[in-house]
């Protein structure tokens, strides 16, 4: 990933605001550790933090068409960009960086191109023609962009919010799949899949189909100059990742520079579930596997610069992201720029435990669709920001936009969890990998039911945050928590305690309300909850226990969260 | 380089303190970005943000003895680590790191084990038995340390300023060589070499010896477990560190884990004299070489970025880091964690060219000593700090105890630059260094009169960063400098627009006095000036023009027209400039395979 900040119309073009905007820019060096630059056009800037992993000697930012009238500061990585290329021969690069593409793209085909780009990707584009600009958003929300305005009626846009929070009076996300055309002056949907109505799809399911849309997103995914690996916590999703991207490794060309051995890794509290699954996937695959360990005590320690980095307070997306962010300093450390993560299985296979509780493949559809809608403000900015706190860029195949069409027009039908045939959560996506000449991974592995949440680090994880949490906050302060916290008020002390040090670094309205809020039972959307009456009145993060949907809940109920813990805790997200 | 930052008997051991002491840890983090870890005993915190240079895997920070009662953070490099656990038979480590030693070894010795350590260090080691504790900085002061004393009675150590600046009341360098016992409650000097008195030596000038002496401090230097380079300027000292490294490479443990190609790295303008001269070195030993170019833009946008990491206003200071600093950038990009670097030859050998007036040996003597102690001001800050801004470790062989003994005993008429003799200055290096069989460098690099300070970088840069001073600080500025900063009062703009910033950074009265100042030409101490009458009425940092003794003054001028560089070294202009440092900026880019 890298750092963007740009700024339009700010009136003062003086060397104190150059000298400002190099300070905010700053703010989001860790995004891009490895070189900065910033383009000045009058009263405009655009500013870079570059973290280089496709052409790192030459593709420095911004980038600019051949007459340098268009300047364009891209976050992102444009897996297409050789085709693309190929489409514009009449046109000269400057760099081998994937990103130039979208200077000469507009150049050719003005503001219409975003959907012509696969990839991930926020950028901001200024044409100094007409000095007017255009910025824009993946489909999904991979990558974060904020957007916000100041009183001298100056536009901002920034990868992350601490860049322009304190500058502009207000600020929001730019929604995910859309752009922002000074032209028009107003957002504009550009992504427009055909899942996107949440109608009811009715292709019949095809194992193979979707496997090959799988392996091709993981492939396309292995563009990189630098040393990359894989998370792998053990379960499905991380599991096939690293299954597919240990397979087609050898033959790529990034083998040929940093071997063809896949890096994976891992992380826990000593002892823990995702360790012991992990280490068996390695095992089998075969990967150069590093596990690394956290204390209950580092984590808690970790809390608030946790916070300041990925700029939420819901409780869930906390308590991941805190092992994925100690974690992405480790991989970091060892030279690793780039890793490849099992994000958005779960929204788009209803692999969340509540599934089990869908009373019809219409409601199914439904809530895996706002849940795909919904992922840019929980596990696309946890795994973003996370590893972005270090330098590290994570991507993420499930979510590539092919494989996402592919798998959201098959039949729910088959994505319903059905016990009596045979079929657990993401039987779909399981069965299309089951391959018994030459399988991706044991039965075992494919066919198990993964810990969810962050239980997966180790059950202390959570028990420790909690009673950290218990001895910050006292009963006075949750009884005065609607006063003090109207809007999203904590229900909890974890959650005061974590609201506290979100709203010492972003004081402003703006920015709590860019957090999502609302009921939720184990991570589902607030309409799901609807799906069981006992749910309302049982709202907590920990779904295993509340929903007895989970195996474990038959076999032998240790470690379980108490079910009747009231809860009104934010839309929770599972762990990675 | 890692980041250390200790605060002992604060009277406040509340989860608030823990997370202030966090917060302010986190501000070093780019000393030491690969992990951090904090130890907590009651009211004492000894926090550690860790550069892996040493066993990655294992030798996390703070460490300790055997049963944990003796913790200590440590920010440096113990090269004789191995022979030191030898001696500790009887001691059970816990890790791999080098560090590891110092808590054994305070337990066998007790508070007298400092001179034992062979290396550039920062630590601070308390002892939970009786809650003593002691800190101490290594002889030169290679590694940057401040201390400090907050209003509840509490006493802060920590690798750089930012660390502890808006928690104490009053602060100050921790003085190289120094060691501050809180049973003692106060320093105590534990560095003693024979040329810290000054006293006139009169071993013979023997160039195997000293050739000897400073490859072995050379070939110490290459214990890492990481990819590493040489910054290559193309003068004398980074070109025999180049050569020397290149030359051992092949058999060490290093060279088996990333190869025996030397990776080297320069930075300069496009078209810059060192860019021109390190590669040149650089195709003679057949180094990995990376250039990288700077714009003058590039290098006026980041000068707040480089005085915020650097804790200084001195002028040259800042010119020369900005280069460094930038370079720095680049090389860490490529995965390179630790350089080889050329600092320190000048002040040991009398290598500034205003030594050419240096009336007597005596004279010549007591400056080079001058300008050792003084080099954790200027160079070895200016070197330590502008990589570790970055998480890049800078080692400067030039200041291994053990060659900085051999070279400061050798009878200083030697060192005297003699032109009827063919003695130019750094004479006894180049000639001990001077092998006709198997020669480290070609003649014409080893008698090479390099380019000083700044200029090697390019003319335009100090020209630039002039223009752009002058463009933001106004004469009615200037003359109320006196009373804004009565204190080593700025006398030119690019002076004052220093200073401005650091101000805004660190507001406080102790910080400003941490910064040196007083009078000198060309890099001089202050003494020095006394050595030619005229000096004193033209005190000014490019000393080239003013001292007249670089051979190029009289040749041909160098490529930018005589009018700029004329008008940059303008002689008229009376510069107080705080202790001036030779800027033979040497910087680099890298790459690294994993």
């Amino acid at each position: 990933m890298c750092g963007i900040l740009a700024v339009f119309g700010c009136i003062d073009n003086s060397q104190a605001k150059r000298s400002r905007i190099i300070e905010l820019s700053r703010r989001l060096r860790h995004r891009g550790p490895d070189w900065s630059g910033l383009h000045c056009h009058e009263d405009c800037y655009l500013a870079h933090q570059r973290l280089a992993i496709v052409d790192p000697t030459s593709g420095d930012q911004p980038l600019y068409n051949e007459d340098k009238t268009i300047i364009v500061t891209v976050n992102g990585e444009i897996y297409n960009h050789k085709a693309l290329r190929e489409k514009l021969k009449s046109h000269q690069f400057h760099t081998g960086s994937d990103c130039e593409v979208i200077a000469h793209l507009y150049e050719e085909y003005g503001e219409n191109f975003v959907d012509m780009l696969d990839g991930m990707f926020s950028f901001v584009l200024l044409d100094t023609r007409d000095k007017s600009f255009i910025a824009a958003r993946d489909a999904i929300g991979i990558t974060p962009l904020y957007m916000g305005w100041g009183l001298d009626g100056s536009i901002w846009f920034a990868s992350e919010m601490k860049a322009l929070s304190d500058d502009c009076e207000r600020f929001m996300s730019l929604l995910p799949g859309h752009i922002y055309s000074s032209k028009q002056g107003a957002l504009r949907r550009w992504y427009n899949p055909p899942w996107f109505s949440e109608q009811i799809p009715s292709a019949p399911y095809d194992p193979v189909t979707l496997r090959q849309a799988f392996e091709k997103a993981v492939l396309k995914r292995l563009m990189t100059d630098v040393p990359f690996g894989v998370l792998l916590s053990g379960g499905l999703d991380s599991s096939l990742v690293a299954a597919v991207a240990s397979r087609h490794l050898a033959g790529s060309e990034v083998a040929c520079q940093w071997g063809s051995q896949l890096h994976t890794f891992c992380i826990g509290l000593k002892g823990s579930p995702d360790l012991k699954a992990a280490k068996e996937v390695a095992d089998y695959l075969g990967t150069r596997h590093h596990e690394f360990y956290f204390t209950v005590q580092e984590g808690i320690d970790a809390l608030e610069e946790v916070i300041y980095h990925i700029e939420t307070y819901d409780v869930t997306t906390v308590r991941a992201s805190t092992p994925m962010f100690l974690m992405s300093r480790k991989i970091k450390s060892l030279g690793v720029k780039m890793v490849l993560s099992g994000e958005g299985s779960d929204e788009i296979f209803g692999g969340y435990l509540y599934f089990h509780k869908a009373p019809n493949k219409e409601e199914f559809h439904q809530e895996t669709c706002r849940k795909i809608k919904a992922l840019h403000l929980y596990d696309c900015l946890r795994a973003n920001k996370s590893t972005s706190a270090w330098g590290v860029e994570a991507r993420v195949p499930f979510l590539d936009k092919e494989f996402i069409n592919v798998a959201m027009s098959i039949d729910p039908e088959w994505k319903m969890i059905r016990p009596d045939l045979g079929r657990i959560e993401k039987w779909v996506l399981r069965n299309a990998f089951d391959d018994d000449q030459d399988p991706y991974l044991p039965k075992h592995i494919l066919y198990r039911q993964k810990e969810q949440f962050s239980d997966g680090v180790g059950y202390s994880w959570i028990d420790g945050l909690k009673d950290h949490a218990n001895k910050q906050v006292t009963d006075a302060m949750l009884m005065n928590a609607s006063f003090v916290y109207p809007e999203n008020t904590p229900t909890t002390k974890e959650a005061y305690y974590y609201r506290t040090i979100f709203e010492k670094f972003f004081p402003k309205n703006a920015a709590r309300s860019t957090v999502p809020g609302g009921p939720s039972v184990a991570c589902s959307t607030a309409k799901a909850v609807e799906w069981d009456a006992a749910w309302s009145n049982n709202l907590d993060p920990s779904g295993r226990a509340a929903l007895g949907v989970h195996v474990a809940a038959y076999e032998e109920a240790v470690d379980v969260e108490p079910a009747n813990l009231m809860n009104g805790a934010h839309p929770m997200q599972k762990g990675f | 380089m890692c980041g250390i930052l200790a605060v002992l008997g604060c009277s406040d051991d509340s989860q608030a303190k823990r997370v202030r002491v966090l917060e302010l840890s986190r501000r070093l983090k780019h000393r030491g970005p690969d992990w951090s870890g904090l130890y907590q005993h009651g009211d004492c915190y000894l926090s550690h943000q860790r550069l892996a240079i040493i066993d990655p895997a294992s030798g996390d920070q703070p460490l300790f003895n055997e049963d944990k009662t003796i913790a200590v953070t440590v920010n440096g490099e113990i090269y004789n680590h191995e022979e030191l656990r030898q001696r500790l038979t009887n001691h059970k480590f816990r890790t791999g790191s080098d560090c590891d030693v110092i808590a054994h070894l305070y337990e066998e010795y007790g508070e007298n084990f400092i001179d034992m350590l062979d290396g550039v260090f920062s630590f601070v080691l308390l002892d939970t038995r009786d809650n003593s504790f002691i800190a101490a900085r290594d002889a030169i002061g290679v590694t940057s340390l401040y201390i400090g004393w907050g209003l509840d009675g509490s006493i802060w150590i920590s690798s750089e300023l930012k660390g502890l600046n808006d928690d104490c009341e009053h602060f100050e360098t921790f003085p190289p060589g120094h060691l501050y016992s809180s049973k003692l409650g106060g320093f105590r000097q534990w560095s003693n070499p024979p040329w810290f008195s000054e006293a006139i030596p009169s071993t013979p000038y023997d160039p195997l010896v000293l050739r000897r002496a400073f490859e072995n401090a050379v070939i110490k230097r290459l214990m890492t477990d990481v990819p590493f380079g040489v910054l290559l300027s193309g003068g004398l000292d980074s070109s025999l560190v180049a050569s020397i490294t290149a030359r051992h490479l092949a058999g060490t443990k290093a060279a088996r884990q990333w190869g025996t190609q030397l990776h080297s790295f320069c930075v300069g303008l496009e078209g810059s004299p060192d860019l021109k001269a390190a590669r040149e070195v650089a195709d003679y030993l057949g180094t990995l070489h990376h250039e990288f170019y700077f714009t003058v833009q590039d290098g006026i946008d980041a000068i707040e970025d480089v005085i915020y990491h650097i804790e200084t206003y001195d002028v040259t200071t800042i010119r020369a880091s900005t280069p460094m600093f930038l370079m720095s950038r680049k090389i860490k990009s490529l995965g390179v964690k630790m350089v080889i670097s050329g600092e320190g030859s000048d002040e040991i050998f009398g290598g500034y060219l205003y030594f050419h007036k240096a009336p007597n040996k005596e004279e010549l003597h007591q400056e080079t000593c001058r300008k050792i102690k003084a080099l954790h001001q200027y160079d070895c800050l200016r070197a330590n700090k502008s990589t570790s801004a970055w998480g890049l470790e800078a080692r400067v062989p030039f200041l291994d105890k053990e060659f900085i003994n051999v070279a400061m005993s050798i009878d200083p008429e030697w060192k005297m630059i003699k032109r009827e003799e063919g003695r130019m200055e750094k004479w006894v290096l180049r000639r001990a260094f001077d092998d006709e069989e198997h020669p480290y460098l070609p003649k014409r690099i080893l008698y090479r009169q390099k380019e000083q300070f700044s200029d090697g970088v390019g003319y335009g840069w100090i020209d630039g960063v002039k223009a752009h001073a002058a463009e933001n600080v106004t004469d009615k500025m200037m003359q109320n400098a006196a009373y804004i900063f009565p204190h080593n009062t700025p006398t030119t703009k690019e002076a004052y627009y220093y200073r401005m910033i650091f101000e805004r950074f660190f507001p406080q009265n102790s910080a400003r006095l941490s910064v040196p100042g007083g009078a000198s030409v060309a890099c001089s101490t202050a003494k020095a000036v006394e050595w030619d009458a005229a000096w004193a009425n033209n005190l000014d940092p490019s000393g080239r023009a003013a001292l007249g003794v670089h051979l190029s003054a009289y040749e041909p001028q160098p490529p930018q027209p005589p009018a700029t560089s004329a008008a940059d070294v303008s002689s008229n202009v009376i510069d107080t400039i705080p202790g001036i440092n030779e800027v033979t900026t040497s910087p680099g880019l890298a790459i690294i395979t994993q």
